[in-house]
């Protein structure tokens, strides 16, 4: 006790009522100590302030569980970008027949990417068209000019032309062309492979279509309307004459169809320079930091939507008490 | 588990007589005391478990149990009072010495003139000589708030014994 608190008058009342202070009687010392032997209950829950090395200890796992959970999202997403690469498409169909999906995947991932380019030729003895496409990265746009120039040369020197350019830069760096070239059928191996030489392939894809049996059936018909105009009254004449001129005329854009092979090239510089690919450390850095801002937005979330029902409770919580404290002193008042 | 009942029981042997003591000055009443003080190691009993002594200490935490049982009896007093339509406080006991066994007549009397709520902090910082903080902690209280009611107490207590010696 301060002495502050028991100056002089209250000496004698302190020291009378400690030496007066009651005992327990025999009574009572008896049934306490008959409590001892009694099974004490069950311990019940009860909220404790955790100790500060089990909050460490949580802390950890969960900042181990997020760079696990970081670690393998960022797995997924390398798997997902190495199954995006681009690859060489041989897509060729024959007789009008084209290659099951599936087959050509099978092709196309058996192909190398970026690899050496397999064309396959066309048959001399049979009327085809044929298609290509070709997709191509050169490394600057001098190299695109460059390349779209000798494109355009080299389809005139082997006896065919250019059907259509498209030529676009963008802001300087980068640009791209699309280059529309025919080229007789015969020299389409060479064609292409002197193209592919213009820089590195992105992407290849050659289809060829025999139209062989399709000419065959336009040459009997206009051999049989030719019999009938041979034999053909004046009346009938000028019909069989008109549909005549037609199927001529239909059955030679086949043969030139079969003549030229068409060739769509198309050009284009490296795209904006990326950012480098950071380390797997850092990526997986970067996914826990992504995890725990993301819990904390959780967090966040949850304080402000349950913050005032908190605040409610608390002043509720600290209202009853204060409004039980009052009537407490009160009852020990009356007492 | 039986270590758990000698330490209950080490802490009932050790502080049964302040606890008693504590009860008697807030009941003013031998009898309940005794019967509040039984009440209060048998909750103590039941939850030995939550005793947490970086808190407290087990003397300050068995004044708490004793205050809490003595408050639901209050409680269940008034309300058995209002029942029965007596509305008068029940007089304490005429019996010779309520308070201790040697106390001037004048100073039982004026302890018996105290409310309930005086009487206690005199009986945890007087008779138990807790802390100011033990007791403000048993009292639920701020450690100034005790003083100043234990000062008042006191002047009052005062203030009767002298009204009682010169009568």
């Amino acid at each position: 006790m301060s002495p502050l608190e028991l100056v002089g008058d209250f000496d004698h009342l302190t020291r009378e009522l400690r030496a007066s202070r009651p005992v327990a009687s025999a009574a009572l010392r008896e049934r306490v100590a008959a409590l001892g032997p009694a099974e004490p209950a069950e311990p019940r829950w009860a909220f404790r302030r955790p100790s500060s090395r089990l909050v460490l200890g949580l802390a950890a796992a969960a900042l181990l569980a997020s760079l696990v959970a970081a670690g393998l999202t960022r797995n997924d997403g390398t798997r997902q970008l190495k199954a995006a690469r681009p690859t060489v498409d041989h897509g060729v169909s024959s007789a009008g027949a084209q290659g099951s999906p599936n087959a050509l995947r099978r092709q196309a991932e058996k192909t190398p990417v970026f690899g050496a380019a397999i064309v396959p030729a066309a048959n001399a003895a049979r009327l085809q068209r044929y298609q290509a496409t070709l997709r191509l990265r050169v490394e600057n746009l001098e190299s695109l000019s460059s390349a779209t120039r000798r494109a355009m040369t080299l389809a005139r020197s082997l006896g065919g032309y250019v059907g259509e350019v498209q030529y676009a830069t963008h802001g300087g760096k980068r640009g791209s062309a699309r280059v529309v070239l025919r080229v007789p059928v015969g020299s389409v191996q060479q064609a292409l492979a002197t193209l592919t030489g213009l820089g590195t392939i992105l992407q290849q894809q050659t289809g060829i279509l025999d139209v062989t049996r399709r000419a065959d059936r336009e040459s009997l018909q206009i051999a049989k309307l030719e019999r009938q105009l041979a034999v053909a009254t004046p009346q009938e004449a000028p019909a069989i004459r008109a549909h005549l001129r037609t199927l001529r005329a239909k059955h030679a854009r086949l043969l030139r169809s079969a003549e030229l092979a068409r060739i769509v090239l198309t050009l284009t510089t490296p795209p904006a320079q990326v950012a480098e690919t950071p380390s797997r450390l850092h990526r997986t850095l970067d996914g826990a930091a992504g995890v725990l801002l993301r819990e904390l937005q959780f967090l966040l979330y949850a304080l402000v939507v349950a913050g005032p029902l908190l605040l409610l409770g608390a002043a509720a919580i600290a209202g009853t008490r204060a409004q039980r404290r009052r009537a407490d002193a009160k009852l020990l008042e009356r007492a | 588990m039986d270590a758990v009942k000698t330490e209950f029981a080490e802490a009932a042997e050790r502080h049964l007589d302040d606890v008693h003591a504590y009860l008697v000055y807030l009941t003013g009443d031998r009898a309940t005391a005794e019967e509040l003080t039984a009440e209060t190691f048998a909750r103590a009993l039941e939850r030995w478990h939550r005793f947490d002594a970086r808190r407290a200490g087990p003397r300050t935490w068995l004044c708490q149990l004793a205050r809490s049982t003595a408050l639901d009896h209050f409680r269940a007093e008034a309300r058995r009072r209002r029942r029965e339509g007596r509305y008068a406080a029940a007089e304490p006991s005429e019996a010779a010495q309520v308070f201790g066994d040697g106390l001037s007549p004048e100073l039982e009397a004026a302890l018996a003139r105290l409310s309930a709520a005086e009487r206690e902090v005199v009986a945890l910082r007087v008779v138990l000589e807790l802390d100011g903080e033990g007791a403000a902690r048993v009292l639920g209280i701020s450690v100034t708030a005790c003083s100043t009611r234990l000062s008042r107490a006191l002047q009052k207590l005062e203030k009767e014994v002298s009204a009682g010696v010169a009568a």
